[in-house]
């Protein structure tokens, strides 16, 4: 039975067929790799360019990242609290949900577009504590209009800039002072162990 | 091209196959979406992720223990204990611990209720206004002598608000008790210290700097005065100073989990302890020459021995080590104060301090400071003074009994009859948090919030040599409809136009109260941090968890030759009762007067005996063998006042003449936990499971030793709980107690069968 399934495969017609197989697969992962690319439903349609280039800063409405692993999400309230200072965004069509919820009392349900997987202890406050801004990982999101990471967030990404920012010619360069050699060596070495993400 | 396919290539055919299932279902995007929920509205302070840490005072016992809150997203997660509160230095002991289990209680009273004295909660929730109505009505259409309110010894901000309240109305100042006082005999300690010293004060005892302490009766490891304060002191006094080790004797006549801790336990005679204490002070005093002390002159050792089943070598080897001690200690507590000859007892224990002159020296004796704003010391209502309140109550003369913070249906002996008192009350509101006996007995519950969720500060009475107050702060946001009953009453007493006096006119509610308490602290030199205004105060206050000061030089301690030129007056101890056994009620150091409700205390094993959720018997195995009774076998214990029914737990390490039974179970109200369930529950074989639980009676987890305390009291009066002879008779029931333990090869158990 098997040997005459594999004389068939090795026929034109099976030929044909596996060919047409592989091709469907194929397709479908590519569908399925697009699909997870695209930007996932939201229960608001949210601009961040809008609220960027009106001025208002990351860490206002996420506050978390200045002292957590999270910056959170902007309560309804939060929200509201502009919102409801404005005719315009007060009334708007498009913030109808928001409304509805802020008079139900029910809350908005987001789904994150930048994480990271459930083994990787991943922590704001020491990158922005770091000097690193916001956008060097996020993008420009003043100029997007749906957020999507500018990146794939994963490991190799994490240790390029671990590395570039220690990786200086001042650890190995015999004009810097040997202690402050010694302590970005440390440094490094701390910025690429496993340990500082997975334990 | 071959015919066949290679196994190589099979191989790599199945790999694509898995690969390409595994990128299909893997990348698809369902699959990867998570879904995050924003709070409503942002509890302050708090972060995605992170904890909030808030200072606070425990509230299971009134030592005062300060409190680290771990909360995450604004519910309570974890206690520990404040480092930096003087009392406890970061520990906590079990009921601390338990305190969550309050918090999150399934059984707490959750609205206003027109209780009605139901016999369990009544779901007739009202509204907080007809609330304050009422007690508004009450404080203003009473006569105001015949307002009376009993508070427990917890929550001294709420009784500095009552007295003033009372103070203000005219109405008797407010009666403070509770089961633990009664079991410390606070009363005679006070007592003690004032015929002694000359001034009404709780003693602190400096363990942490002995190097020998004999403990008469006093289990100040399990619930005795301030129990963390003393168990650090105790480990300090071990295991603190590297060049040496304390010795610890402990005289008690049944081993406690105190005297498991000591180097030597000597079980003696009930009631013999002040005698013990005095011939070891005059074998001391002989010892180191000189003129016999007045105090110690009257005793014969070799009389004391035989009177107290003590040895006479044992005496002798005693006082050799205090002789050669630096600095010993000796303290009285516990049963050995519970007894009718309990003053004689303090007294003679610590003029055996007065002989190695240890008042205020390091490893000695101190009288406590006084709380911060504390003009003196209020000690609780003794037992005689809870008697006479009762009388008080049975004349009549009280149409209105406010209730907080205490539950004297069933802290109190059943002898002393408070829930027939009761009905002699025309009005009783209760403010408790839980539905316990008195709640239901009441006519209204008002709920209080719980610890956790409350304000307030608690004075520390002992365990330190330094003056603390410990500051107390919501924790979290009360889950039910409960309101702090200081709020109510002040509201009540603003509505019922009550001329409060100047201080409290301004005070709008329970936080503007207690500010108006620290306001006198703000100028106080020597303090733990020091604030401008009341507003920063009150912030560092909450941030530290209270205010303290420095420890100072001891004031002016004592004079130990004035002690020691005082004759005590010998007495022997008087038993109620024709029995021919000692009946020694213990507080039990897992669940304390008010743990039963909570799960993780009924869980968690007596140290001593390992039993768990039940009440047991601590029987001698020579008594026990002699009355022909062995483990979990139920007996009948009968005293002058009454009879309870307990299973047996055979006790090697108790004096053959005494048996001792734990109090803290035997509630017949107080939510699930400290109850039992009516049928099917194996270690409640007690309980009758047909009939009476089928009309959905509530029955008792355990029994409650007090049921067979008569009204006896000591000099000092405090209730002599450890002064009743009982007898004990086998019934020939069996109830099977649940014990951590093993039973196999145990007094020959179980052998047979393995």
């Amino acid at each position: 039975m098997v040997k005459k399934f594999f004389e068939w495969v090795i026929s034109p017609m099976g030929r044909v067929a596996v060919l047409i197989g592989a091709l469907a697969l194929f397709s479908l992962a590519a569908y399925g790799i697009s699909e997870s690319q695209k930007s996932p439903p939201q229960p608001l349609e949210f601009r961040h360019d809008v609220h960027l280039t009106r001025g208002v800063q990351c860490l206002y409405c996420h506050p978390g990242a200045l002292r957590g692993p999270s910056p959170g999400l902007p309560t309804i309230t939060k929200c509201w609290g502009c919102h409801q200072q404005l005719e315009i965004t007060k009334t708007s069509e498009r913030l109808e949900p928001m409304l509805k919820a802020i008079e139900d009392g029910t809350n908005f349900v987001w789904i994150p577009v930048a994480q990271v997987p459930d083994f990787v202890h991943f922590t704001h406050r020491p990158h922005i504590a770091a000097g690193v801004n916001c956008e060097d990982c996020h993008g420009d999101v003043s100029k997007m209009e749906i957020y999507e990471n500018p990146q794939v967030l994963n490991m190799g990404w994490c240790l390029n800039c671990h590395k570039n920012r220690t990786e200086d010619n001042a650890i190995n360069n015999p004009k810097t002072d040997p202690q402050v050699s010694a302590l970005l060596a440390e440094k490094r070495v701390k910025l690429i162990d496993c340990g500082t993400c997975h334990y | 091209m071959s015919e066949k396919i290679s196994r190589r290539d099979f191989l790599k055919l199945a790999t694509a196959g898995a690969a390409t299932t595994a990128v299909l279902t893997g990348c698809g995007p369902s699959s990867r979406y998570i879904k995050r929920e924003p709070y409503m509205e942002m509890p302050e302070y708090t972060y995605n992720g992170l904890s909030t840490y808030y200072a606070t005072t425990c509230r299971e016992c009134a030592a005062g223990c300060g409190l680290v809150v771990r909360t995450m997203q604004g519910r309570a997660i974890k206690v520990e204990g404040n480092a930096g509160n003087p009392v406890n230095l970061g520990k906590t002991c079990a009921r601390g611990q338990a305190t969550l289990q309050g918090l999150y209680n399934p059984d707490r009273v959750e609205n206003p209720t027109n209780q009605g004295r139901g016999s369990t909660l009544v779901n007739d929730p009202m509204d907080w206004d007809a609330a304050v109505k009422i007690v508004s009505d009450a404080l203003a259409n009473t006569n105001a002598s015949e307002i009376a309110f009993l508070l427990g010894t917890g929550s001294d901000h709420l009784f500095d608000l009552v007295s003033d309240l009372t103070g203000a109305l005219g109405a008797p100042a407010p009666v403070r008790f509770g089961a633990l006082s009664m079991f410390e005999s606070r009363a005679t300690l006070s007592k003690a210290a004032e015929n002694l010293f000359g001034q009404a004060a709780m003693p602190f005892f400096d363990l942490a700097n002995a190097d020998v302490i004999l403990s008469f009766g006093a289990n100040f490891l399990e619930t005795w005065l301030s129990p963390v304060a003393y168990t650090r002191g105790f480990a300090k006094m071990r295991r603190g100073n590297p060049k040496r080790r304390g010795y610890f004797i402990q005289f008690e006549s049944r081993m406690s989990q105190t005297a498991a801790k000591a180097d030597e336990w000597i079980p003696l005679q009930p009631g013999t302890e002040g005698l013990v204490a005095l011939a070891i002070g005059r074998l001391v005093a002989e010892a180191k020459g000189g003129a016999l002390p007045k105090a110690f002159a009257s005793v014969d050792a070799a009389d004391v021995a035989s009177k107290s089943d003590v040895k006479l070598e044992t005496l002798e080897h005693i006082a050799q080590l205090i002789v050669e001690a630096q600095s010993p200690l000796a303290i009285p507590g516990g049963a050995a104060l519970g007894q009718s000859n309990g003053l004689f007892t303090a007294e003679a224990v610590l003029a055996l301090n007065a002989l190695t002159d240890n008042f205020g020296k390091p490893g000695g004796v101190f009288v406590s400071p006084l709380s911060p704003n504390q003009d003196e010391y209020h000690r609780p209502a003794s037992a005689q003074e809870m008697a006479d309140f009762i009388a008080k109550i049975k004349s009549s003369a009280i149409k209105v009994l406010f209730v907080h913070g205490v539950n004297p249906v069933f802290e109190l002996p059943v002898s002393f009859g408070f829930a027939d008192a009761l009905g002699f009350v025309p009005q009783v509101i209760s403010f408790a948090t839980f539905p316990d006996e008195t709640a239901l007995a009441s006519d209204y519950i008002f709920p209080d919030h719980h610890g956790l969720e409350s304000w307030g500060y608690q004075r520390v009475v002992t365990g330190v040599s330094q003056s603390v107050l410990s500051g107390a702060q919501p924790v979290v946001v009360p889950f039910h409809n409960t309101r702090a009953a200081a709020d109510v009453l002040i509201a009540a007493a603003q509505l019922a136009s009550v001329n409060f006096e100047q201080a409290l006119l301004s005070v709008s509610d329970e936080v503007g109260f207690i500010q108006s308490k620290l306001a006198n602290l703000i100028g106080e030199a020597d303090g733990s941090f020091v604030a401008p205004e009341i507003n920063t105060f009150t912030a560092y206050f909450q941030q530290h968890g209270g205010w303290w000061k420095n420890p100072a030089e001891p004031s002016a301690a004592p004079s130990s030759a004035s002690v020691l030129g005082k004759g005590l007056k010998v007495e022997a101890a008087e038993f109620a009762g024709e029995g021919e056994f000692y009946f020694l009620p213990f507080v039990s150091p897992t669940l304390g007067e008010a743990g039963a409700n909570k799960p993780w205390l009924q869980e968690l094993p007596d140290p001593t005996t390992t039993v768990m959720w039940n009440t047991w018997v601590e029987i001698n195995p020579e008594t026990a063998h002699e009355l022909d009774v062995t483990n979990d076998d139920v007996v009948e214990i009968r005293s002058e006042a009454g009879v309870v029914r307990a299973a047996v737990y055979v006790y090697p390490a108790i004096h053959p003449h005494v048996i001792a039974m734990p109090f803290g179970q035997g509630h017949t109200a107080y939510g699930r936990y400290a109850t039992a369930r009516p049928a099917g529950d194996r270690f409640m074989a007690l309980v009758p499971t047909s009939q009476d639980a089928a009309a959905g009676q509530v029955f008792p987890r355990g029994v409650n030793p007090t049921d067979i305390l008569g009204l006896h009291f000591n000099e000092a009066g405090d209730l002599a709980f450890a002064g009743m002879k009982v007898t004990v008779k086998k019934t020939g029931e069996k109830q099977l107690l649940s014990r951590l333990e093993s039973r196999i090869g145990v007094y020959n158990e179980g052998l047979g069968e393995h």
